[in-house]
């Protein structure tokens, strides 16, 4: 008989996630994935004025922050036919680049990181190796023993105090936890620079957007008007700042990030076999727009699908075919109007809610019924797993120079085979190499910003076509981007004005969704399969690979 | 700064303070901040340091429910005092969803040992509304968020609902709130509720908060709708870096006019910042770098009860549902004046023609009346 | 219809004193401060591109047009007070009573109002009564509304201006927009209720002229002198405390009198 475990709340990731499965001789044989909480945000833009939608959706999330204003910005971009000013095109790939830094390396020490280092363990380190060691794989500056020696006894007091606070019942003395005791102190050391190193990235957020979480956007460009000599508005100094942000946050990305990844991977290779998922099917919409939204040619990351980990053919996309994306609810708490087995494609997509699952408290999920909130996207017919792994795949097959260059970078300081990169280390790897790789990007962008205003075009906002009278009657657009999670699209229908259908399909509804009318798993579940499991009471393995995805549920759902 | 009169009597604190891992700079920018957005005395800012070396450290249980983690986001990017020292050193974050290091059962228990353990000492942290259309939308751990809450509030000192989700419902709470998203303050009626509304908070406002309850030991001055006076007590207007413009009657026409590159004034692009109460002026976002209005666009009132369904956000007045398509309540006020006005043409005509003879009696009679005058 | 110049007979015309000083110096101060704050107030609400290359410390054309708006609400409130309390203190046209509109005579004589002066139609028998002279129970009600709005300005107004004051006046209103559910919302009743008022006004305004013109009692011109020509038999009958008039008890009932014909 399989045991079956719940682990809910799945913590240190965004929203509500539950995870169901079935334990057979130390190995997942079954998974089920669920989210468990809903608020309607599609039912709830309906009827209103398309330029506020941006500012509704963007709160489906706050850890991905920003990235809903843009999708949506850009669906109603693409609806009425609005091109935005080059400024504002780089100011937007500025802020998805720098959400990238950001996002990224808080899910790597914050959310991820415990599942790998053990923070009691760093007690016992010798802070004079931590120091050594940090010192050979990094010219970061703070690394001296007297650093890492403060650190320790600040986590000592902290432990000795009795008040473990957030890491109290971790996972601590797991045998998963395979780190030296330095190690786990250069990671905590890390863990707490990182928390204040988050903060100041997020400052080029603040200055184009006013603030962060939750910048603003704009439809038709972005609000933030240039005026170089000007005393409150972006003006030269507030522009210099910019670049001094992304440049220190570029360092912190290549100094500590990138050295820490690699130090802790090359401790769990055996993860580079584990988690990789049955389908093999990844996708990536491409983003950062070089030449306008229209021409995806010109996308710093390319769009495409490879199938059955075939790297050699990557297949196209286009989000307005109604046959290839579509969403399905068999599993899911909604209706459709037309029956529970049709797929929709999102300019045709409902969101009637009708929770049908168990009166809580419940102690399981009926999961041969409807059994969450997330719905189930797929690309003709077939499950797709989205994210950083999927965005290199597509990136490293397409031949995209950076990519070929970190990923053979990694897999040879590894000592690791391509094929490790099917699975939850190698998602937490391409992760890391595409910050490095966008970090990169972004001080591009920025140097494009600044020429192109130093050549007099100080535009921000194409404000022409602001006002919905000027609209057509009747328009539908998309707007789709790479969120830090991974393809994320709005649809959006446009009557009179006004939003009259809007769709949100998101990287973590690929991910998380519950299986297809075919049966098919999506990724969370089936990435779970097969995963042993040492101590069913402490499944720390679960969250390892879920964690890997950087789930976000709030996202998922919306 | 009130700081520094009396530094005297104040070193060994600063020594104290030092000993614990900071510099100089970072107590006085501490205390600098508490002083001027919490209005401390002198006094209180060394009872404020003391408090902050106390043990036990005050058990922290931090709930999500219907929510976006913005709120969680803000916090952490809280400049002073620095999230990471709060966490360690001041309080004890022992629940939440977010940061913490358990998963599942072992979560739950950490929780459980800490309602337990501090029974009546804890503080609870609300991010999130609560669906009360149906129990199912937002479950943890198998049991409903209505439920968690009123466990966690009973045994709770004090209740801090972050952001408008927990204050105000939200954006989930927009029309027509189709989970019937509840705010904590609707639900829980025999605790003391801090609301920190916005969306999100700013950081330092958040952290200021804790740590005021921390360091006193009980709730800052809050105002009428439960608000801490020191941060929601002036609007975004008051403070507003181009109210000179405002004064000046010089506004943005649209977005990046030459007018918006001169950073005039943005009331005729919707700003809500006359009618949103909020500290973004004064303390700005992400450690003073800038709020919305200085990088350009207008304050949606993200702080102010119901502003989603205000919309919409560029407009100077909102619509008016309920008038056939969607109107301002100018547009109303001219059509229900045009109709008044025909309305009272047609009553000076149908005058003129039904009271014809009255009128021509009356001329008579005045004649009359003259003549008799006359004679 | 019994009427032609035959019927002839002599009317007897009073003066009568109505409206007294404080409730004229009240209307004419309220209806300025109405032009001004309405105008004061849609600038405000949507203030008009000017376009000038001066710079903005130079300039305060709209702090001018929200000082002049807030110092004309200050002077619009101080008239209502000192109405409010010539609602105590005047003559019977002023008192709050004459604005009570549940009495078994306002509501016969607003049917007659309604009858007569909005549908326009001609009654077969004439009372005395009818014939108002101070104001009829329709626009008293009116009246009534105004003084509502009035109050909803006064409140919203101080509520919206309390956090910029210091002064414990403002601030005594406060409390206002927490209830309303914000400023926002303050605003919009603000705006509003300015409608509102406009509308009455409009309506009020005709109304006065109409009443002039098909009655020449002195309609328009009370309110300037505070006299109306009331016949006299009706003011025999009918007042109901002393007036600031010449006695009316000795007036003699013409024998041609027909109680039938109110003009
Ligand atoms: C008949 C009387 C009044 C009228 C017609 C009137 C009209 C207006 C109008 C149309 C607005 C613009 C509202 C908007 O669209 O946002 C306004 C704003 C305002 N009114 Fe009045 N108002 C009147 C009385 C008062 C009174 C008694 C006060 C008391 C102080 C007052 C204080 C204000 C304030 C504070 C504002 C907002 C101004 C700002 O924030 O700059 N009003 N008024
Ligand atoms: C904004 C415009 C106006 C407002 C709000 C207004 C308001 C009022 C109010 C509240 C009263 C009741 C007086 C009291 O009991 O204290 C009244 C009476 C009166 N008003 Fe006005 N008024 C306005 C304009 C005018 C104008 C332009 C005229 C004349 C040309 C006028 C003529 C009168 C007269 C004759 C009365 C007495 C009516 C009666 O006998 O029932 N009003 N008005
Ligand atoms: N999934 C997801 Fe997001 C991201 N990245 C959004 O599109 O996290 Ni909140
Ligand atoms: S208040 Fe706003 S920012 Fe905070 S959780 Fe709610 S939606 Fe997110
Ligand atoms: S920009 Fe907004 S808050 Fe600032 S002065 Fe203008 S209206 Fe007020
Ligand atoms: S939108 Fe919110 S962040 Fe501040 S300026 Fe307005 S209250
Ligand atoms: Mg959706």
């Amino acid at each position: 008989m399989a045991e079956r475990i719940v682990v809910d709340p799945i913590t240190r990731i965004e929203g509500h996630l539950r995870i169901e499965a079935e334990i057979k001789d130390g190995k997942i044989v079954d998974a089920y994935s669920s989210s468990t909480m809903v608020r309607g945000i599609e039912e709830i833009v309906k009827g209103r004025d398309p330029r506020d939608v941006w500012a509704f959706v963007q709160r489906t999330c706050g850890v991905c922050t920003t990235v809903h204003a843009l999708a949506s910005v850009r669906a109603v971009e693409d609806a009425v036919g609005i091109a935005i000013p080059p400024n504002a095109e780089m100011v937007r790939n500025i802020m998805a680049g720098t959400l990238y830094m950001h996002d990224h390396v808080v899910h790597f020490y914050h959310l991820h990181a415990l599942d790998w280092v053990d923070v009691v363990s760093c007690l016992s380190a010798d802070p004079a190796e931590t120091s050594r060691i940090a010192q050979s794989i990094s010219n970061w500056p703070k690394s001296s023993p007297g650093y890492f020696s403060d650190v320790q006894k600040r986590i000592k007091k902290f432990v000795d105090s009795g008040q473990l606070g957030i890491f109290a019942n971790g996972y601590w003395g797991h045998p998963q936890m395979k780190l030296p005791a330095e190690i786990n102190l250069l990671a905590v050391a890390h863990y707490l620079e990182a928390l204040e190193w988050q903060k100041e990235i997020v400052k080029v957020h603040a200055i184009f957007g006013g603030k962060n979480p939750h910048p603003n956007y704009l439809v038709g460009g972005m609000a933030c008007a240039i005026n170089p000599e000007s005393q409150g508005g972006l003006n030269a100094e507030r522009l210099a700042y910019v670049g001094q942000l992304i440049k220190q946050g570029r360092d912190f990305v290549n100094q500590v990030y990138i050295p820490d990844l690699l130090a802790i991977a090359s401790f769990y290779k055996d993860w580079g076999a584990i988690g990789k998922g049955k389908y093999g099917n990844y996708m990536s919409y491409g983003d950062f727009p070089m030449n306008g939204y229209a021409d995806k040619d010109a996308f710093k990351f390319p769009q495409g699908i490879i199938l059955n980990d075939d790297i050699s053919n990557v297949m196209p996309i286009d989000q307005k075919a109604e046959d290839e994306i579509q969403e399905h609810i068999n599993n899911s708490w909604y209706d459709y109007s037309d029956g529970n087995e049709t797929g929709k494609h999102p300019w045709k997509g409902e969101t009637n809610i009708n929770y049908s699952g168990p009166k809580p408290p419940y102690d399981h999920l009926d999961v041969n019924q409807k059994y969450s909130f997330v719905k189930t996207p797929r690309w003709k017919g077939m499950p797709m797993e989205v994210g950083p792994l999927s965005r290199v795949l597509v990136a490293y097959a397409k031949g995209v120079p950076e990519f070929k260059e970190v990923v053979d970078m990694a897999l040879a300081k590894l000592d690791v085979p391509v094929t490790a990169l099917f699975s939850t280390l190698g998602r937490t790897a391409a992760r890391g190499l595409e910050t490095t790789v966008v970090a990169d990007w972004t001080v591009e962008f920025y140097d494009k910003l600044m020429n192109n205003i130093k050549n007099g075009d100080t535009r921000m906002a194409n404000s022409e076509m602001f006002d919905p009278k000027t609209w057509p009657k009747e328009c539908k657009g998309v707007g789709h981007m790479e969120a830090p999670r991974g393809s994320l699209a709005h649809w959006i229908v446009i009557k009179d004005g006004k939003t009259a259908n809007y769709q949100q399909v998101v990287p973590s509804t690929w991910n998380a969704s519950p299986r297809d009318p075919k049966g098919q798993m999506s990724a969370y579940e089936a990435t779970l399969i097969d995963t042993p499991i040492a101590d069913p009471e402490q499944p720390l393995e679960i969250i390892r690979t879920i964690h890997s995805f950087d789930p976000c549920l709030a996202c998922a759902v919306h | 700064m009130a700081v520094t009169e009396n530094s005297q009597k104040q070193e060994t604190y600063y020594e104290s303070i030092i000993n614990q891992g900071y510099s100089r700079r970072d107590f006085m920018k501490f205390a600098t901040f508490m002083a001027a957005y919490m209005g401390l005395e002198t006094s209180s800012i060394a009872q404020v340091v003391k408090a902050m070396e106390s043990t036990p450290r005050i058990p922290v249980i931090w709930e999500h429910f219907q929510e976006c983690t913005c709120c969680s986001e803000s916090f952490i990017r809280s400049d002073h005092p620095i999230v990471a020292d709060v966490i360690l050193d001041r309080v004890s974050l022992d629940y939440t969803l977010t940061l913490m290091a358990a998963s599942g059962h072992q979560a739950e228990a950490a929780k459980h040992a800490t309602m337990e353990k501090y029974k009546g000492e804890y503080i609870l942290c609300v991010e999130g509304s609560i669906p009360m259309a149906e129990e199912g939308y937002c479950c943890i751990a198998g049991r409903s968020s209505l439920d968690i809450l009123k466990e966690a509030a009973a045994g709770a000192k004090a209740i801090i609902a972050w952001g408008s989700c927990a204050s105000n419902g939200c954006v989930q709470a927009a029309a027509p709130n189709p989970t019937k998203a509840t705010p904590i303050h609707k639900i829980i009626k025999d605790k003391p509720i801090i609301r920190v509304p916005g969306c999100p908070p700013i950081g330092e406002v958040m952290a200021g908060v804790i740590m005021h309850v921390v360091a006193f030991g009980r709730l800052p001055e809050l105002d009428r709708l439960g608000r801490p006076k020191a941060f929601y007590g002036k609007r975004v207007h008051d403070s507003c870096y181009r109210r000179p413009y405002y004064d000046a009657g010089l506004f943005a026409e649209s977005f990046d006019d030459a007018n918006a590159k001169e950073g005039y004034c943005l009331y005729k692009v919707g700003c809500r910042g006359p009618m949103t109460y909020n500290s973004c002026g004064s303390m700005r976002w992400n450690n003073g770098v800038s709020f919305p209005i200085q990088s350009g666009h207008g304050c949606i009132g993200c702080s102010e009860e119901e502003f989603w369904d205000n919309g919409p956000f560029y407009e100077r007045l909102p619509n008016m549902t309920g008038f056939g398509i969607e109107s301002t309540a100018d547009q109303v006020g001219k059509v229900a004046a045009g109709v008044v006005g025909a309305g009272l043409v047609i009553h000076a005509i149908g005058a003129n023609v039904m009271k014809r003879k009255e009128l021509r009696d009356r001329i008579n009679k005045g004649i009359k009346t003259e003549e008799q005058i006359q004679a | 219809m019994a009427d032609s110049n035959d019927n002839w007979y002599p009317r007897n015309f009073k003066r009568a004193y109505v409206w007294e000083l404080p409730v004229r110096v009240f209307h004419w101060v309220n209806f300025l401060c109405i032009i001004v704050l309405s105008a004061t107030g849609f600038l405000i609400s949507d203030p008009p591109a000017i376009l000038s290359n001066e710079d903005a410390t130079s300039q305060y054309w709209f702090g001018i047009i929200r000082f002049t708006h807030f110092a004309a609400a200050y002077l619009f409130t101080a008239a209502i007070v000192m109405r409010l309390y010539w609602f105590f203190v005047g003559n019977q046209f002023a008192r709050w009573s004459a604005y009570w509109p549940w009495t078994k005579e306002a509501i016969k004589n607003a049917k007659h109002v309604v009858w007569v002066d909005v549908m326009l139609l001609s009654k077969k028998e004439h009372r005395l009564e009818d014939l108002s002279i101070g104001h009829n129970s329709v626009a008293a009600f009116a009246y009534l509304m105004f003084f509502v709005l009035f109050f909803v300005m006064i409140l919203t107004g101080f509520g919206l201006y309390a956090p910029t004051s210091e002064w414990w006046l403002p601030n005594m209103f406060a409390w206002v927009p927490s209830l309303l559910g914000g400023d926002f919302n303050t605003r919009i009743i603000h705006h509003g209720a300015m409608w509102l008022i406009l509308i009455i006004s409009i309506i009020h305004i005709y109304l006065v002229f109409y009443h002039e013109w098909l009655e020449g009692r002195g309609e328009v011109s009370s309110m300037f002198s505070g006299y109306k020509f009331i016949r006299a038999e009706r003011m025999a009958n009918t007042y109901r405390s002393p007036v600031k008039q010449e006695s009316t008890k000795e007036v003699e009932q013409p024998a041609e009198f027909d109680p039938n014909d109110p003009c």
